[in-house]
């Protein structure tokens, strides 16, 4: 026994050797990244691989499907463990022809060399004029090629229980110190309820309030990043949202989308929710019994003007390795702009589609009956026109937002401040940078 | 009382006697072919991958420039491990993750032995049934026991927080102070009845001569669990403990089910979350030196405590 031990552990340490001996031979190779793709039209029939984490997408592929024979799109679901998948995936030479990439994390997958330029297509760069603007500025990163596709966006909106308003007397806030006044007179007229929760593990929901403040966070001059998470905007944010949770006048202990959400509106404990387009269908789905209740109305602003954020939202990127990039265009383009297609990621998935059109589709221009019938969609449009369309995401900005949710958490137990949670991203963002070699300094 | 121990083990040995088959070549192709489907997985999904993690953390991640540039990989040498040393995370998840072995592991195989004591004394009617209904959580996987007690833990959801309201408690189980505990109550649950088996195993074999001798020397019940029990099933004791070292510096399965409720479990709350972390954020070179540094604790830790406690035994 003893023997078989001793191999198998000088097996090991052979192995090992081998493998730093390997490690310190292996030379620099860097693989070009976007090279000239060709945009031929295949000879046959054709099947792409598309990864995403809409639900229903199925649907909407299985019409594609049917109505294409030669161009057949095999749909793969990764709601599990979304960026995972993709980051194993390119370093194992696998990706997909298409996979859903949200617009936070664009960036960090470029610097993964993950995309493929489909400008080479002419119907890619033709796409552009479908497309609200600033979604296609932050899909093609602001210059002429084409990694991305826009899916849809996250225009924010204030979503409010009418009934609870009217109980209490409250007026629709149209500023975030209106909001902070309703909140103030709801917790003084009945102490368990509350005008919202502040959900400290969701960067992203914080992240389009930064958003909606014109914070600027990450800048590209001068061969370098430029990075002032902890701008002034930024801090007037932090501030606000700090004296709510000092006050305790928002809830704390709730994570966004879980059980215990739900539970909670559904006590009649919390008043509004500050939220993104997809948004509506999740009321829909998981508060039937609210219908009615609910209206929706434009954000808070900081000022007079009006000024709105995004909050999540997605595009289908081209990945690198795409050897059917005339076919894939092909797809993305029905994909995200067709009206059937639109219409039914928008009734199935919750989907706001970032085409221009999509706001005019007649799905959208309808009444919603859940809401009262009211025309929500129309807030979300007004609101999509009114987002900052300068704001760019981080390279490393996954590691960034980690970071920032675990500065949050302390602040709501009272160990810290938000303040102190932006400057632990500000210093977390320039560590990543320097980890992943991107060259990157504080401030403007 | 101590040399019952050894004689045990003595015993075991003896019925092997496959000495006398050593050699000759067909037996050895025959050994071969018996021994093949243990190898294989074992080098393709233990050597190969643990390699691949050494080779990986020792290389870092160059760029060419522009604003995303064009990154490569090569030789770093050391740099990773020194980014390891000098990670403050890394060291508070490491002495969170030892508070959490130090009291968890002890109380689970107290409870454990307790528990393998008592059903293996004539008193205990219904044996099966409970041994059976001990183990049970063990059936359960790790990820699931770990949402079922997330759900008991829940303030605004759990019958459990309910009940104790009820009682005039208010038990805060997601709160600063006490989440790590709650992570440690699920574990404990999960682990308790598995290491309950092994100790009955061992319990199981002890001849029933020495407890009928005990008798006959007037020793009672408890004199015969503390003194003849428990001191003959210490290597089951010890093993368990070793496998509870390496189960506790692995933890993440709890922790990160709990941290979707609990704004009190960081991102980098066990050494495992920050490696899942960092490999996240595509820093999988970083992740891999993480790893190699866990496994090496590991291994010292638990061969550390193996080598103690054998030799304070005895063994």
């Amino acid at each position: 026994m003893s023997n078989t031990v001793t191999r198998i552990r000088l097996a090991a340490v052979a192995a090992a050797a081998g493998v730093v001996v390997l490690a310190g031979c292996s030379s620099p190779a860097p693989s070009s990244d976007a090279s000239a793709a060709s945009c031929e039209p295949a000879k046959g029939k054709v099947t792409l691989q598309y990864w995403n984490t809409v639900p229903g997408m199925d649907k909407v592929v299985a019409l594609w499907n049917k109505k294409n024979p030669d161009i057949q799109v095999q749909m793969k679901n990764i709601s599990n463990d979304q960026y995972g998948t993709i980051g194993n995936a390119l370093k194992a030479g696998k990706a997909p022809e298409l996979a859903q990439v949200g617009y936070d994390e664009l960036p960090f997958l470029r610097t993964q060399n993950a995309f493929v330029d489909a400008s080479a297509c002419s119907a890619a760069t033709a796409a552009k004029s479908a497309f609200v603007p600033w979604t296609w500025s932050q899909a093609s990163f602001g210059g002429t090629g084409v990694f991305a596709f826009p899916q849809d966006t996250g225009p924010m909106a204030l979503y409010v229980r009418s009934d609870i308003f009217k109980k209490h007397g409250l007026d629709i806030p149209k500023t975030w110190d209106d909001y902070a006044a309703d909140a103030q007179k709801l917790h003084k007229a009945d102490p368990g309820l509350s005008i919202t929760f502040f959900d400290p593990n969701n960067a992203e929901a914080f992240n389009g309030l930064l958003w909606q403040n014109s914070a600027q966070m990450y800048q590209y001059s001068g061969d370098k990043w430029h990075v002032s998470v902890a701008s002034d905007q930024s801090k007037q944010v932090a501030d606000y949202w700090q004296k709510l949770i000092d006050a305790k006048l928002v809830r704390t202990d709730l994570a966004h989308g879980s059980t215990q959400m739900y539970t909670a509106y559904q006590k009649d404990q919390i008043a509004s929710y500050v939220g993104a387009a997809w948004g509506y269908s999740m009321f829909r789905d998981n508060l039937p019994d609210q219908a009615g209740k609910w209206s929706i109305v434009p954000m808070p602003t900081w000022g007079s003007n009006p000024a709105s954020g995004d909050w999540g939202g997605s595009t289908v990127a081209f990945m690198k390795g795409n050897k059917h990039l005339y076919e894939s265009v092909k797809f993305n383009s029905w994909l995200n702009t067709d009206p059937e297609a639109l219409a039914l990621e928008n009734k199935l998935g919750g989907l706001y589609p970032a085409a221009t059109a999509g706001s005019k589709l007649p799905a959208l221009s309808q009444g919603v009956p859940y809401y009262n019938n009211e025309k929500i969609f129309d807030v979300f449009a007004d609101s999509s026109k009114n987002i900052d369309t300068d704001f760019s995401w981080g390279p490393t900005q996954k590691t960034v937002n980690l970071s920032l949710q675990d500065a949050m958490a302390k602040a709501t137990a009272g160990k810290g401040t938000l303040d102190d949670a932006l400057s632990a991203a500000q210093a977390t963002a320039l560590k990543s940078m320097k980890d992943q070699a991107i060259p990157a300094t504080a401030g403007k | 009382m101590t040399d019952i121990a050894p004689r045990a083990t003595r015993v075991v040995e003896s019925t092997g006697g496959r000495r006398r088959h050593r050699g000759g070549g067909p037996r050895a192709r025959t050994i071969a072919a018996f021994l093949t489907p243990f190898f294989l997985p074992f080098v393709l999904f233990y050597l190969v991958p643990v390699g691949y993690a050494l080779w990986q953390s020792f290389l870092v991640v160059r760029r060419t420039g522009g604003q995303y540039g064009t990154s490569y990989t090569t030789f770093g040498g050391f740099e990773q491990y020194t980014k390891v040393f000098q990670n403050d995370e890394f060291w508070s998840s490491i002495g969170r993750i030892g508070l959490f072995g130090v009291v968890q592991v002890p109380v689970m195989l107290f409870v454990a032995l307790i528990m393998a004591l008592l059903l293996d004394t004539p008193l205990l009617k219904v044996k099966s049934f409970f041994r059976i209904t001990a183990f049970m959580p063990y059936a359960v996987p790790g990820v699931i026991a770990a949402i079922m007690w997330s759900y008991l833990y829940s303030p605004q959801i759990s019958p459990l927080v309910d009940g104790l309201k009820g009682v005039g408690l208010h038990p805060d189980f997601l709160g600063p102070g006490a989440v790590l505990w709650s992570a440690a109550n699920v574990s404990t649950w999960l682990w308790t009845g598995y290491n309950m088996l092994i100790m009955f195993s061992a319990l199981q074999s002890i001849p029933q001569e020495l407890y009928e001798a005990a008798k006959l020397d007037g020793a009672s019940n408890w004199k015969i669990a503390w003194q003849i029990k428990v001191p003959i099933i210490a290597p089951s004791i010890i093993l368990t403990t070793v496998f509870s070292i390496i189960g506790t510096l692995q933890l993440y399965a709890e922790p990160a089910v709990l941290r979707q409720i609990s704004s009190n479990i960081s991102s980098t709350y066990t050494p495992n979350m920050l490696a899942y972390a960092v490999a996240s954020g595509n820093n999988y070179q970083q992740a891999a030196a993480i790893s190699v540094v866990i496994a090496v604790i590991t291994f010292v830790l638990s061969f550390g405590f193996m080598r103690l406690t054998s030799k304070k035994a005895g063994l």
